[in-house]
């Protein structure tokens, strides 16, 4: 007789999958556009983990960030690379800290925070992140700090972009009685 | 499963405060890391393997450095040094250009002298990626 084991998967892991599979295709597709700055990025696919975050909570918005960051990587190549480390970073930086807003959100409701200003704490806890590794790491030279003010300020604009694109998703699907 | 009202507003109260530290932070960031750096900026010249002067980059002067050839015109403007001259054939350290960044050095190998810019973070000779 064989003993077939079988892992019982929830509704939220198959969310997750799912919720991932689109954050990857969309990291792959902005992959493939030409950067004017090294470290610099759409961070559409933060948009998914924005979306996650304000619809199903933290710990399933940690992971599609990092499953994202994890899979898309393997998927383009640059897996343990210091491209994989500096996004790495980043996503690490941005989740931990969404996690933060997100639990000051709901212990101070008047005061919670939207899509917006997630949107661009994401963002600016990212780059920082990031930028911190690959000083740390990469180029520990005092002239990269220069760049800083300059990635970040590009870092909230972008911020504020995904932040106002994850509203207009959120209103949509909120519209759809099917989706709630 | 967060149960959100209908409308989303464009920016709430929490947004505001998320957006008045960013601003903060990056006002900050902008006037921390953007100051002209290196006021104390200084450069060493060399003459014969032995330190001959020490130079403060933003006190503009020409110098006259007496090296076996002749003389080598040293010139310093605004935090930045350069070899205007040198009696050698090459010129290489006048093609060097201007000196800048802690640890950047140019040499005038016939006429025995060099100058290297003094910084706490010296600069990497190569960067290989």
């Amino acid at each position: 007789m064989t003993v077939t084991r079988i892992i019982q998967t929830t509704r939220d892991d198959h969310l997750i999958a799912a919720l991932t599979a689109l954050a990857i295709t969309i990291h792959i597709a902005e992959s493939a556009l030409p950067s004017p700055l090294p470290g610099i990025k759409p961070g559409l696919a933060n948009v998914v983990t924005l979306l996650v975050l304000c619809r199903y909570g933290w710990r399933m918005a940690a992971w599609v960030s990092l499953l994202r960051v994890l899979v898309g990587s393997i998927l383009i190549g640059t897996f343990l690379s210091p491209t994989f480390f500096l996004s790495a970073s980043g996503a690490l930086a941005s989740v931990l800290f969404l996690g933060l807003l997100h639990a000051f959100s709901k212990t101070f409701p008047k005061w919670s925070v939207g899509p917006l200003g997630l949107g661009i704490a994401a963002a600016m806890t990212h780059m920082t992140g990031q930028f911190l590794l690959a000083y740390t790491l990469f180029i520990p030279h005092s002239g990269i700090l220069r760049l800083f003010p300059v990635l970040l300020a590009l870092s909230t604009i972008l911020g504020i972009v995904s932040g106002l694109l994850t509203r207009a998703v959120l209103a949509r699907l909120n519209d759809n009685p099917a989706l709630t | 499963m967060d149960t959100q009202s209908r409308s989303i507003p464009l920016i709430s109260r929490g947004d505001g405060v998320v957006i008045g530290v960013a601003v903060a932070l990056l006002l900050a960031v902008f006037i921390t890391l953007w100051q002209p750096e290196g006021h104390g900026a200084e450069a060493v010249v060399y003459l014969n393997g032995n330190r001959w002067a020490r130079l403060n980059l933003f006190q503009n002067q020409d110098i006259k450095v007496p090296g076996p050839l002749g003389i080598s015109q040293l010139q310093v403007r605004d935090g930045k040094i350069r070899f205007v001259d040198s009696p050698c054939p090459t010129k290489l350290c006048v093609h060097a250009g201007w000196l800048s960044q802690g640890g950047e050095s140019a040499t005038c190998l016939p006429n025995h002298v060099s100058v290297q810019v003094l910084g706490d973070d010296p600069r990497f000779d190569t960067i290989n990626f």
